[in-house]
């Protein structure tokens, strides 16, 4: 069990008292690429959200580990520094706050002793910036305020590129990304992969022809329902949800 | 004109005075006329000011002892203004023309401070007045800007130094494509008395003005922020808007914002508001889940809650170092 760096087993959450996962298990190891689809309401983000610890998510039955450590120990920003990411489905905007100042912050607070250097944060940053396309004046923009989904999107990315994680939960990234801008996040998902493990959630196969999932789980009503192949998600296409209620 | 003694005290319904009535900010008895020192500028020329009607103005021109006269044209001016003694005031006369910035540090131990600050403006002026004072201070401040045609003065105030503070800014937009933009950012803390009061008198038509004014409040500390934006007759074809936004980061802080809109005229643009709210629990979230903790997130935002008063200032001059005097600010608070 070496290679797991994410296990649930038995999960439920609440918001506000209203149960919406209702009993989900699931083991990502080392490497993998989980793919989760499903209906709008079925459950996936408040999934990603009770993973990396939103205060509003209440987790009332089960457990999710990570790394062999149970999640209900650490706090939001402990899970974060031992290599967790989540890349939002709508990132909170921190007006006044420059996205270099925010990155350098993020990236110090991380990787701790071995953070890099001023000049070599720069040079680190530069590379990932170019390739995600994005110009070095992002980086006077206070974060996310007035930034088109595209951008908050790269952003997302940008972070998680800088902060290396061992598991990389993706909450609807690929939405309102145009084709190209979708290809350079695929690309970013994709140069993580081999050191971590990653849950992208979904509601296209646009991306899981570019990023290509080991595991595709459908998910309904807070449960996970089917699971199969990257050939799941073509099906899904094809046919909707309605054959998996039945 | 009369003089400071003939002036009636301004009755607390007044809006100016609501919050801090003349008799809590005066330094001593409100009908004595206390001995002054004088505030110490680090450049200008001699000058003199005309007197004034208002209450506060009047009081300060009378126990001035000290006016001083900077006149810019196409440069920076960082102007420093030490403050010592029991009570201390001082005059500034300002006249700029060109693209200039006026960086202004008002820092010291005094008891209690008194500024007047009169101003022209022709082309364009960025202003910054940094509020250093010592933590256990008074201070009362007041300016009055003129903005001539197709001049545009832009205006932030950093306010985070003495224990009660007054200040009351009031711009005239007196030509056509005058444009006044800028903000107020006011770090509360202990249970420190912040009271900003910002007017701005659109006298023609086709000038524009934008007001924000951001305060952070911790502790006990009691935030002010009352404005009144004027469209005079005729001044048709003006943009005027005005906000007000408390960060509410404790239990027993307080917070008023209280905008006003006085629209003498048909066709113009104008928009105020106002809102408190303690921090968004989805910024600290998004922040912690970048690896920072509950309070090195908290300080960010509150850092750029700040800062972000500062958005329609263009000159680079001016937020640079608006951010690195909040920063040294917000250090100091932390360590001591």
């Amino acid at each position: 069990m070496g290679d797991e760096v994410l296990s649930i087993d038995g999960l439920h959450v609440s918001v506000d008292g209203t149960e919406i996962i209702k009993g989900l298990s699931l083991t990502i190891n080392l490497g993998e690429i989980h793919a989760i689809m499903g209906r709008n309401g079925s459950g996936k983000s408040t999934l990603a959200n009770a993973i990396m610890g939103h205060p509003a998510y209440e987790i009332t039955s089960g457990e999710i580990k990570f790394r062999g450590t149970p999640l209900d120990e650490m706090e939001v920003f402990e899970r974060a520094r031992a290599g967790m990411f989540l890349s939002f489905q709508y990132p909170s905007s921190i007006p006044g706050v420059q996205v270099g100042t925010f990155l350098r912050k993020s990236v110090s607070a991380v990787r701790g002793e071995n953070a890099p250097s001023a000049r070599d944060f720069r040079k680190e940053l530069k590379g990932h910036m170019e390739a995600l396309g994005m110009d070095k004046s992002f980086l006077g923009r206070y974060v996310n305020d007035g930034f088109s989904g595209g951008e908050k999107k790269r952003l997302e990315i940008l972070q998680m590129l800088l902060l290396n994680p061992c598991l990389a939960l993706l909450d609807e990234t690929d939405s309102g990304l145009d084709i190209d801008a979708l290809r350079v996040v695929s690309d970013g998902i994709n140069s993580i992969t081999p050191t971590a493990g990653s849950l992208v959630i979904t509601h296209y196969e646009r991306l899981l022809e570019l990023v290509k999932p080991d595991f595709v789980h459908v998910m309904i009503d807070g449960r996970i329902v089917k699971t199969g192949n990257a050939d799941l998600a073509g099906e899904l296409e094809a046919k909707g949800y309605d054959w998996l209620e039945a | 004109m009369i003089s400071y003694p003939q002036i009636s005290i301004p009755p607390r319904s007044e809006h100016l005075w609501r919050y801090t009535p003349w008799k809590r900010i005066h330094p001593t008895k409100v009908e004595e006329m206390p001995d002054s020192d004088e505030i110490r500028f680090s450049s200008g020329e001699n000058s003199e000011m005309d007197g004034s009607d208002e209450i506060a103005r009047s009081f300060i021109h009378t126990i001035s002892k000290v006016c001083k006269k900077v006149t810019l044209s196409n440069e920076t001016l960082e102007l420093d203004l030490r403050c010592s003694g029991h009570i201390c005031a001082g005059e500034l006369n300002v006249e700029s023309t060109g693209e200039s910035n006026l960086i202004i540090r008002v820092s010291g131990d005094a008891g209690w401070t008194g500024i007047r600050i009169s101003g022209k403006v022709k082309d364009s002026l960025s202003v910054a007045v940094i509020n250093d004072l010592a933590s256990d201070g008074h201070f009362l401040r007041c300016e009055d800007w003129t903005v001539e045609r197709d001049s545009t003065l832009e205006f932030a105030t950093l306010s985070a130094g003495a224990f009660l503070n007054k200040s009351d800014v009031r711009v005239i937009l007196s030509q056509k494509g005058a444009e006044t933009r800028g903000g107020i950012a006011s770090n509360g803390y202990g249970s420190r008395h912040d009271d900003h009061h910002f007017e701005i008198k659109h006298l023609v038509g086709h000038t524009d003005s934008s007001f924000v004014m951001h305060a952070t409040c911790d502790d006990s500390s009691h935030s002010v922020g009352t404005g009144l934006l004027t469209i005079c007759e005729g001044a048709d074809g003006s943009d005027a808007g005005q906000v007000f936004r408390n960060l509410l980061l404790s239990e027993k802080s307080r917070a008023e914002a209280i905008p006003e809109l006085e629209v003498l005229a048909d066709d113009v643009k104008a928009a105020h508001g106002a809102a408190s709210a303690p921090i968004d629990v989805n910024q600290i979230h998004y922040l912690a889940s970048r690896g920072l903790s509950v309070d090195t997130a908290t300080a960010l935002i509150v850092e750029g809650f700040l800062m972000d008063a500062f958005r329609h200032v263009k000159s680079e001059k001016v937020v640079a170092t608006l951010r690195t005097r909040l920063l040294v600010h917000l250090e100091c608070l932390v360590n001591g």
